[in-house]
């Protein structure tokens, strides 16, 4: 892995998860927030992301996909390519910039914006990171940057 | 204002910490519910051969912390308020990872509630310190409080 991060040349395109965007994502994540949050399984319930008629009531179209699903797949991504460099000195900055609904495709990117040494004897890599739907939109737009050390492993 | 309403929060409020023990049960669950496979987040099987939670995390953090300071509006224990949020923008900075079995404390506070084209947003920071002091992860996070703009 280290050799693959090595090689990384501004301009490259780091490719993420391609996933479809179904109810079933939408209640694994806030489910799995709850549980996280308890400390044991829990269910969640109606609210903005798993209810047409509750979303509809606050505004919205349809339910949408809670933004923290796309975050975590560009989390994903930053963890298979940069490991523990990114887990102990990385940062991730995502902004929900168009709402996801059922039935779109999400597939997650990043470009390397700049490569400058660091004071370790690492690099730093700045990257834009961004999810975009089956029509090209980006719906999530951000950046990351990690700073790697003497050594990166990957987490794949 | 702290005890009432996310809603009611105002700039400046700053929030009781929270502590909790992170278990291996937190950490797989959060990482099992969006699909990554990362074993590190599942077992001790990691470089430093200790389970670490994702750094997204933070945002379940960010609902404890919510949780023992709007005391009207508790989505953990399913209470709701009045309108929906919206999640806006995530911002972590990891300084280390934090490992199952550490104690680890949620701090924060409000720094700015504005209205922009009639939606009211507001702004947080939170950091995250494990039991040694360990500053594990600085966040920023701005969230739309209603999406429906006020008049509408």
């Amino acid at each position: 892995m280290d050799n693959v991060v090595a090689s990384y040349k501004v301009g490259d395109v780091i490719k993420g998860p391609v996933r479809y965007m179904t109810p079933e994502r939408i209640e694994w994540y806030d489910s799995g927030m709850l549980s996280a949050a308890k400390g044991e399984l829990a269910q969640v319930g109606a609210n903005i992301h798993t209810d047409d008629e509750f979303a509809r009531s606050q505004g919205l179209p349809a339910v949408i996909a809670d933004g923290m699903i796309m975050t975590n797949w560009c989390s994903e991504m930053m963890v298979a390519h940069f490991g523990m460099d990114y887990l102990s000195r990385g940062e991730l900055r995502t902004k929900f910039i168009k709402p996801v609904f059922l039935d779109e495709t999400v597939s997650v990117f990043a470009k390397v914006l700049t490569i400058e040494p660091s004071g370790n004897g690492g690099r730093t890599y700045v990257l834009d990171v961004w999810c975009e739907n089956d029509k090209g939109v980006k719906v999530t737009d951000g950046h990351a940057r990690v700073e790697t050390g003497g050594r990166t492993r990957s987490a794949t | 204002m702290l005890g009432g309403y996310i809603s009611d929060l105002e700039a400046g409020d700053e929030f009781k910490p929270v502590s909790y023990v992170l278990t291996a049960f937190m950490a797989s669950e959060y990482a099992h519910s969006v699909e990554e496979t990362c074993e590190w987040y599942h077992s001790p099987r990691s470089p430093t051969g200790r389970q670490m939670r994702p750094p997204t995390m933070i945002h379940v953090d960010k609902m404890r912390i919510l949780e023992e300071n709007c005391l009207k509006e508790r989505r953990v224990s399913g209470e709701k308020g009045p309108d929906a949020r919206v999640h806006y923008e995530y911002y972590a900075r990891q300084h280390s990872p934090a490992y199952v079995g550490e104690t680890l404390t949620v701090s924060g506070k409000i720094t700015d509630k504005y209205v922009k084209r009639g939606r009211t947003y507001i702004d947080y920071y939170l950091e995250v310190r494990a039991g040694d002091g360990r500053l594990v992860t600085t966040y920023t996070d701005k969230t739309l409080l209603k999406y429906t703009p006020e008049g509408e």
